[in-house]
């Protein structure tokens, strides 16, 4: 039981420094202003529209620059954590001392998804604050409109911001598991960038080969969609935010949480099989 | 032994045992999946291959990918404006379906999709072909008819997605009634329009006007009369325009003073009811 508790303990102080230190990062800086700039600037981006309501043309925006930042941040950090130890050789050190590898895995995901907890919640913070504001101000120019109360129900900005979370989590696992084997920081961005990709268009090539006889074709892509997460399942904004009628059931989200949950611990696990055996 | 033991066959095996294991989570995982993809799949717009195939290397990805679809939409409409002064119809069709992918919602796009592809388009062709004096009057309906019908198609996929939208009926109706002069068919579409909720009250009185056109008088006659009895007193409904058709109906259908059609009020009362709903029309407008 105490080896459990020192392991938690050593786990927590490795997150915790790691934490630190991407937070004073400039590139997570950057990064996050350059994303709460977007979803500021997409009240002036409206002069591009056509047809899609303000409140709605608002939210897809916010809800694309955390996903594009966050997945852009995700990567770029998890690799960054991990490599700045290993290229300075403090990763020697750490685990000289009686640290697992898996320890030292669980703590450098741990710090990069605490990273990603505090950019998604300032992004959801800034969007739901510019929609609340948006929102009054329609709301006092066309008051017969919102007879029937507020349009926009928050506590889904929140809900996205969570699920899309949970995708960052599985994200910054399959970096994890990549840098485990990767000798460059580069090398490790650009597998994951394309992960990134096969997991979001995956379910595209399922439905066009779905209609098909079984073949060679249908057969690989029924392979990869197996070893691929469906990255798409986290994307539920369609269905959150204005969509009363036909809200996303909370059992769906349990299931969302859960699937993202469950690959995020198989990415950590083989990350841990490959590291091991890895010599720094 | 000592070949199993390669560092290249170690690591075929590491990545055989990885893949493996995801092989079994997939599986393991495939019922959860399956049923929340279910549900979250219903509320997506659809997305196909073929459709952004063409699209992927222009940068597209971001779009695609789930973030930023309306922006990217909004901004392809733009610079489909070029591809439209260029004439490119080929581009044209690739970007309207693009368009439609990305960004389904907006009525504006399909509208205007359909607009182009049904007017602009086989005006191009003709032009390609020679121009109006060189190609014949039935090859001009013959391109009319094919690019209709494109229209037709990009309107259908819109009903699919609002199938309560009067707008996307009535641009059809109003396709084979300027575009193709098939007072039959626009008649049917003007109808389906009318019928739904919050349709403008014009559809209705286009579709009574339809049915003269094809001489079918007696019962324009008597659409017009229930049309012209159940609508609201609106300056908009425009009722004074529906009771001049009657009128003019009541003198091809040559039917007597005493039978002719009367509002509740009488038949002088509906014509002065007409008539103020006009001037209430002329007062707003003003």
């Amino acid at each position: 039981m105490s080896g459990i508790i020192n392991s938690v303990d050593r786990v927590r102080l490795i997150a915790g420094n790691t934490f630190l230190e991407a937070v004073r990062q400039k590139f997570f800086n950057s990064i996050l202003l350059i994303s709460i700039a977007l979803v500021v600037s997409s009240i002036f981006f409206q002069q591009f529209d056509f047809g899609t309501g303000e409140l709605k043309f608002i939210t897809d925006f916010g809800f694309g620059a955390l996903f594009f930042f966050g997945s852009v941040l995700s990567i770029a950090a998890t690799t960054q954590l991990f490599f700045s130890e290993l290229e300075s050789r403090t990763a020697l050190t750490i685990l000289a001392k009686p640290i697992y590898k898996l320890e030292f895995l669980v703590g450098k995901f741990l710090a990069a998804h605490m990273l990603m907890l505090c950019f998604t919640l300032i992004i959801t913070l800034v969007l739901s604050g510019i929609l609340f504001w948006r929102e009054n101000t329609l709301m006092l120019r066309l008051g017969e409109e919102f007879l029937d109360g507020r349009l926009i129900r928050y506590g889904d900005v929140f809900l996205f911001g969570l699920l899309q979370w949970m995708k960052f989590g599985v994200l910054a696992a399959i970096t994890l598991f990549i840098a485990s084997f990767s000798n460059t920081n580069l090398y490790t961005i650009m597998v994951s960038f394309f992960v990134l990709i096969i997991c979001q268009l995956q379910y595209i090539a399922l439905d066009a080969y779905s209609t098909i006889e079984m073949g060679a074709g249908r057969w690989l892509v029924q392979v990869l969609s197996l070893i691929f997460p469906n990255f798409q399942l986290f994307n539920v904004g369609d269905q959150l935010v204005f969509n009363a009628e036909s809200a996303l059931p909370l059992a769906t989200v349990m299931q969302i949480v859960g699937y993202g949950f469950f690959y995020t611990v198989v990415f950590i696990l083989l990350a841990q099989l490959s590291f091991r055996r890895r010599e720094i | 032994m000592s070949v199993l033991k390669h560092p290249i066959l170690l690591r075929l095996r590491r990545l055989s045992v990885g893949v493996l294991l995801l092989l079994v989570v997939g599986q393991l995982m495939r019922p959860v999946e399956e049923s929340a993809w279910k549900i979250v799949r219903a509320g997506q717009p659809e997305l196909n291959l073929g459709e952004i195939e063409g699209a992927l290397g222009q940068g597209l990805v971001v779009g695609v990918l789930g973030g930023f679809r309306t922006i990217l939409a909004d901004l392809l409409w733009i610079r489909m404006n070029s591809i439209w002064e260029r004439r490119d119809r080929i581009k044209l069709d690739a970007m309207i379906r693009l368009i439609g992918t990305l960004d389904p919602r907006p009525d504006f796009f399909w509208i205007n999709s359909a607009r182009m592809v049904a007017y602009d388009v086989p005006h191009w062709r003709v032009l390609e072909e020679g121009g109006y004096t060189v190609v014949l009057g039935e090859r001009q309906q013959a391109i009319g008819l094919e690019q209709a019908e494109q229209a037709f198609a990009i309107l259908e996929r819109a009903r699919s997605l609002h199938p309560n939208n009067p707008k996307l009926y009535l641009e059809t109706g109003q396709i084979y009634l300027n575009r193709l002069n098939d007072y039959e068919n626009a008649a049917i579409w003007f109808l389906k329009a009318s019928e739904l909720p919050r349709a403008p009250y014009y559809a209705a009185r286009v579709y009574g006007e339809l049915l003269r056109r094809q001489g079918k008088q007696v019962e324009a006659y008597r659409y017009l009369q229930d049309l012209y009895t159940n609508l609201p007193n609106d300056p908009y409904a425009q009722k004074n325009i529906i009771l001049g058709r009657i009128r003019e109906l009541e003198t091809t259908l040559k039917i007597p003073y005493l039978l002719r059609y009367q509002s509740a009020k009488g038949y002088e009362a509906s014509k002065v009811e007409a008539e103020s709903a006009q001037d209430d029309l002329e007062e707003r407008s003003r």
